[in-house]
């Protein structure tokens, strides 16, 4: 789980307690409901459900969820990232049900089968080797699995030069052959943001919210699918009782 | 972290077993300590609250 911006830049103090008001103000604010209206979309109803976040960060999502009545774990490698989320679920009086680790995404310290739902936000384009860790978040996980993509072909290559160096970006089939790799079933797919993140990130809300109206009108035309930036994948794990599942994955994982 | 967290956690490497060994506790909430890997050996340190189960290879 190494940023393409590299490790020391994700786990530098400073870089961690500004990182939520450089990312999710102005415009970023709509990518921030709009994500997390998709996790708990795709996760909810939470309550009591035993929640993994991999590369969980500052916690939005962890947060949000715990918020909801879900006992989650958060894992990431930066501990000054966890600190920030730390302190937010202090703040939200959730802190008791939520736990924060440094961890390996692609070992995790969980047994098989353990989590109700495992997911991952913005991880998969950092991901260096993805199949590996797809395959580690299905082993802890009896029932769901979720994450995002930025898409190829979208128009966001036409804006790379606002992506970290290196992101990967996946076609659908990429994913449909991680999904099959790692024993997991697609259940739904959504796709959203025709303008990129970058974009948004950059012009203050007011502006944002003409240009959000616009996206999700050709979001929602024929050919909004083809043009998306972003994708989520709700994914289901396959029966539990097929022979050696764990082992058949780990043996085909690079 | 809580104690009771002890009941999920494994050994990054070979998913054995880990132990507990607790310097500071606060309540249920373990605040330094470590978790030993009862088959591999390896020391995985808690930190201000947060284990730390980076195996060795990653760490800084």
């Amino acid at each position: 789980m190494r940023s393409v911006k590299g490790k020391e830049w994700y786990q530098a103090d400073e870089v961690a307690q500004e990182y939520d008001s450089k990312r999710f103000s102005k415009g970023g604010r709509l990518i921030d409901r709009r994500e997390k209206e998709a996790v708990l979309a795709a996760l909810g109803p939470v309550e009591d459900k035993n929640i993994l976040e991999i590369a969980c960060g500052t916690g939005r999502f962890t947060v949000m969820l715990a918020q909801e009545g879900a006992n989650v774990v958060g894992l990431d490698i930066s501990r000054a990232m966890m600190v920030q989320g730390r302190e937010k679920a202090r703040r939200a009086g959730v802190a008791d049900r939520i736990e924060f680790l440094r961890g390996d995404a692609a070992r995790l310290p969980f047994p098989d089968d353990h989590f109700d739902a495992v997911f991952a936000m913005r991880f998969f384009h950092l991901a260096d080797t993805p199949a590996k860790f797809l395959a580690e978040m299905a082993r802890v996980s009896k029932q769901q699995v979720f994450f995002d993509t930025f898409n190829d072909g979208s128009l966001r290559v036409a804006y790379n030069w606002l992506l970290p160096m290196g992101s990967r970006l996946y076609s659908e089939g990429d994913v449909r052959r991680l999904l099959g790799d790692a024993g997991l079933d697609l259940a739904d797919a959504k796709h959203d943001f025709v303008i990129p993140f970058g974009f948004y990130r950059k012009v203050p809300n007011g502006i944002a919210q003409p240009f959000r109206s616009l996206d999700l009108a050709v979001g929602d035309s024929p050919v909004g699918d083809d043009l998306a930036s972003v994708s989520y994948w709700n994914a289901r794990v396959e029966s539990a009782d097929e022979p050696s599942r764990a082992a058949t994955r780990a043996s085909d994982a690079e | 972290m809580k104690e009771s967290l002890m009941d999920i956690l494994c050994d990054p490497l070979d998913k054995s077993e880990l132990e507990l060994e607790v310097d500071e506790r606060d309540g249920d909430e373990i605040l330094e300590g470590r978790l030993i890997g009862t088959v591999t050996g390896e020391v995985y340190p808690i930190e201000d609250g947060i284990p730390n189960l980076l195996p060795p290879d990653m760490r800084d």
